[in-house]
């Protein structure tokens, strides 16, 4: 922790919490089409936290921006759970915007492509709900006091186990472990082609030594000069 | 019939030629029937007859029509064949050996007579891989440690079981129902036939690009290529080596014409704005070697000449996964090559944005572009030995360099990647402005004045692997390749010169 300073906007000057959060939207098929509106599908997007913690506590308000043909498509929800559910036929960019507890913080826009279809056949068939979420982290740098309040005392969301329908963690050691081996042999290469780099271009002077030496001799005035 | 019957049986031997029947008197069909001569005579059309009945009757074969119907063809009778109507063909137990066998053993069986010295009938279905003047001959390559690590690694497959799989390739000469059959499933997963195949010829196909990609770049003669490839795949013939020898012919007027041309026009275009640009950052130039060597120590501290990415230092809140977008400074060049590279290690255009992967995450796309940007160094500093060696050529006709220092660039020999996914970038014509990062990067530009320097056009190929995961190449100035499963053909001479005057404008 650094000094806590106390300028105009309050902010802890040093100090970054990291909460970890998760978007995205399941979607179930009626197994039809709806004869009165053409609707195939239920579906709820949602916003909720990684670990199981109260998001409310620091968290005032999400927006989710429908698609415009929805009526009032500015759906505000002030707390748990984070989620609106309609039904549709198409799939389209949801706009979810974080409005957190301390207006000095400004929002945070994430987008989220809403997914209806899948190839999977028993979620085709509307036997199994479709998930698609995606991992994010929010990154409060400096934040301020009552942000910082907000941050450290949030409350767990519910006394059960608290679990996600992905498995992140696996996911995450996995795709670490990709990055660092794919890194190792791009290092590699590069290694390598620079070694080869520096040869050339000492292959290059010599060359051009010899040139010049060949130059010199014939003395030939319509070459260009070489330095 | 009965005449030859009869003339059998009495032994009197008045037919020798026709001693065997063939298929063909035995099923009746050239057994032409002696036409009459049609007579002269015409028969006039009865009074009161309809011409047109009459010509059915008449025109058919100028025959007078039958008084009785007759049934003397085949018709509809089965047709009766004639057995026994000629000689016995004699049967000789006799000796032979099948070339297919590298012991020379020799076996007995019955057969004609007449058929006595001839080859062994079913050798030619043998398509054993020692026999190398096949040119269906099948051939298993082999791989090395090295190659395996680099090249063929794959996470479903371990050594062992792709050991085990060009073992049995190799005794069953690629038979994969056998092979199928004969995997040992004990020691390994059972797999379907066509995962056996899969794996055999990706592995196939690796090792071509990797061999091809070696002997350009140590040899930059692709001529010289195809004679070791086809040598190392034993599937040489003697048509191909003539191909060869004309190829070269064709490469070596086809260079001289080019070389005379190219020079007039690089010593006119070269522009002055290159040299002068060139001049311009050879000052920064000193600076970035430096950090080229910090990175060769293996820092991974962040390189300027990669990307620079958004460092968010301000205070507020913020998501992670925006620390790993790319910044809009990018060009759509490097974007799409780095996007290559993703797709060939299998890496998710998106990752998960923890702080440890966003970090890694945006090393590796720095380096990936640092690697980029060596590769187009490295076709520049290629150009210019050639340029350079030319201008040698003209100045001192007679002479010759010492070949190491024209020796073209032996790098991407084991560099898969790099050689593969960005050649095909290289070959467009060069921008100004990727020049200037291209110097940025590392000095590879040498000392001003050099006048012919005007893009790096690398003499090189483009390289792709086309929907059926056929690799295919295309080689400026020579020829065009495409390589199925390690059979390698050529297939034309011209498409490469169309591709090289494209360059030129």
């Amino acid at each position: 922790m650094a000094e806590v300073g106390s300028e105009p906007g309050g902010r802890i000057k040093g100090t970054t919490i990291v909460k970890p959060f998760v978007y995205g939207n399941i979607a179930r098929y009626f197994g039809k089409k709806r004869e009165e509106d053409g609707h195939t599908h239920q579906w709820t997007v949602y916003v909720k936290p990684y670990k199981n913690e109260d998001l409310s506590g620091y968290i005032k308000k999400i927006h989710f921006k429908l698609h415009d043909s929805y009526p009032n498509h500015n759906r505000v929800v002030t707390k748990p759970p984070y989620e609106v559910t309609e039904t549709g036929w198409g799939e389209f960019e949801v706009i979810i915007k974080i409005y957190f507890v301390d207006p000095n913080e400004r929002p945070v826009t994430v987008y989220h492509l809403l997914k209806l279809f899948q190839s999977e056949t028993d979620i085709m068939l509307g036997k199994k709900s479709l998930v698609v979420e995606y991992y994010d982290e929010l990154v409060f740098q400096d934040p301020t006091v009552l942000m910082h309040h907000a941050l450290t005392n949030t409350r767990p969301m519910s006394l059960g186990t608290y679990k996600h329908d992905t498995d992140f963690d696996e996911r995450k050691e996995k795709t670490l472990n990709n990055i660092v081996a794919a890194n190792k042999k791009i290092r590699y290469e590069i290694q390598e082609l620079n070694e080869r780099l520096k040869q050339k271009k000492e292959n290059i002077n010599k060359l051009k030594e010899h040139i010049n030496k060949v130059e010199d001799v014939d003395l030939q005035p319509d070459v260009e000069s070489v330095t | 019939m009965a005449g030859s019957d009869v003339r059998d049986i009495l032994d009197i031997d008045n037919a020798p030629e026709q001693a065997f029947i063939t298929k063909d008197a035995l099923m009746n069909k050239n057994q032409k029937k002696v036409t009459r001569k049609s007579m002269d005579v015409s028969f006039k059309r009865p009074e009161g007859m309809h011409r047109e009945v009459w010509g059915l009757l008449w025109t058919d074969n100028k025959d007078s029509p039958p008084i009785i119907p007759t049934d003397t063809n085949q018709g509809y009778k089965q047709m009766k064949a004639k057995i026994g109507s000629s000689k016995v063909r004699p049967w000789k137990w006799m000796p032979f050996s099948n070339p297919a066998r590298k012991d020379g053993a020799i076996f007995y069986h019955w057969r004609r007579e007449a058929d006595e010295g001839k080859d062994y009938p079913f050798a030619r279905f043998n398509k054993a891989s020692f026999n190398s003047f096949e040119t269906d001959a099948v051939d298993v390559p082999v791989y090395s440690d090295l190659e395996y690590q680099q090249h063929l690694h794959d996470e479903s497959w371990t050594r062992q079981e792709t050991d085990h799989l060009f073992d049995l390739c190799k005794r069953f000469d690629l038979r994969f129902l056998i092979i199928h059959d004969r995997w040992d499933r004990e020691k390994f997963l059972n797999r379907s036939v066509e995962d056996l195949k899969e794996r055999y010829y990706s592995i196939c196909n690796n090792l071509t690009k990797v061999y091809i990609i070696s002997h350009m770049y140590t040899q930059n003669n692709l001529s010289k290529y195809i004679i070791s490839h086809t040598c190392t795949h034993k599937t040489i013939s003697q048509k191909e080596e003539h191909l060869i020898a004309e190829l070269k012919k064709i490469e070596l007027r086809k260079k001289e014409r080019e070389k005379k041309t190219q020079d007039l026009q690089k010593l006119i275009t070269a522009a002055d704005s290159n040299i002068d640009s060139r001049r311009a950052e050879k000052k920064h130039n000193k600076k970035k070697v430096h950090q080229q060597q910090k990175l060769k120590e293996g820092l991974p501290t962040v390189e300027p000449s990669g990307i620079k990415f958004a460092d968010f230092k301000a205070s507020g809140v913020s998501l992670r996964s925006q620390r790993m977008k790319l910044p809009a400074s990018i060009g759509q060049k490097k974007t799409k090559a780095i996007e290559q590279v993703l797709e060939e290690l299998g890496i998710e255009y998106n990752p998960m944005p923890t702080e440890d992967i966003v970090t890694h995450f945006n090393e590796l796309r720095q380096d990936i572009v640092l690697l980029y940007e060596l590769k187009l160094a490295l076709a520049t500093c290629d150009y210019e030995v050639e340029s350079l060696r030319h201008r040698f050529e003209t100045l001192a006709p007679g002479k010759t360099v010492e070949p190491d220092l024209i020796k073209p660039d032996t790098s991407t020999a084991n560099l898969e990647i790099s050689s593969t996914f960005f050649n095909p970038v290289l070959l467009t014509p060069d921008s100004p402005s990727r020049q200037k990062k291209l110097a940025e990067a590392i000095d590879v530009v040498g000392t001003p004045g050099t006048p012919n320097i005007m893009s790096p056009i690398p003499f090189m190929g483009i390289f792709e692997n086309d929907k059926d995961g056929h690799l295919s190449i295309q080689v400026i100035l020579t020829v065009s390749f495409s390589v199925k499963n390690g059979h390698t053909q050529i297939k034309d001479h011209c498409s490469i010169s169309q591709i090289m005057t494209h360059k030129d404008h």
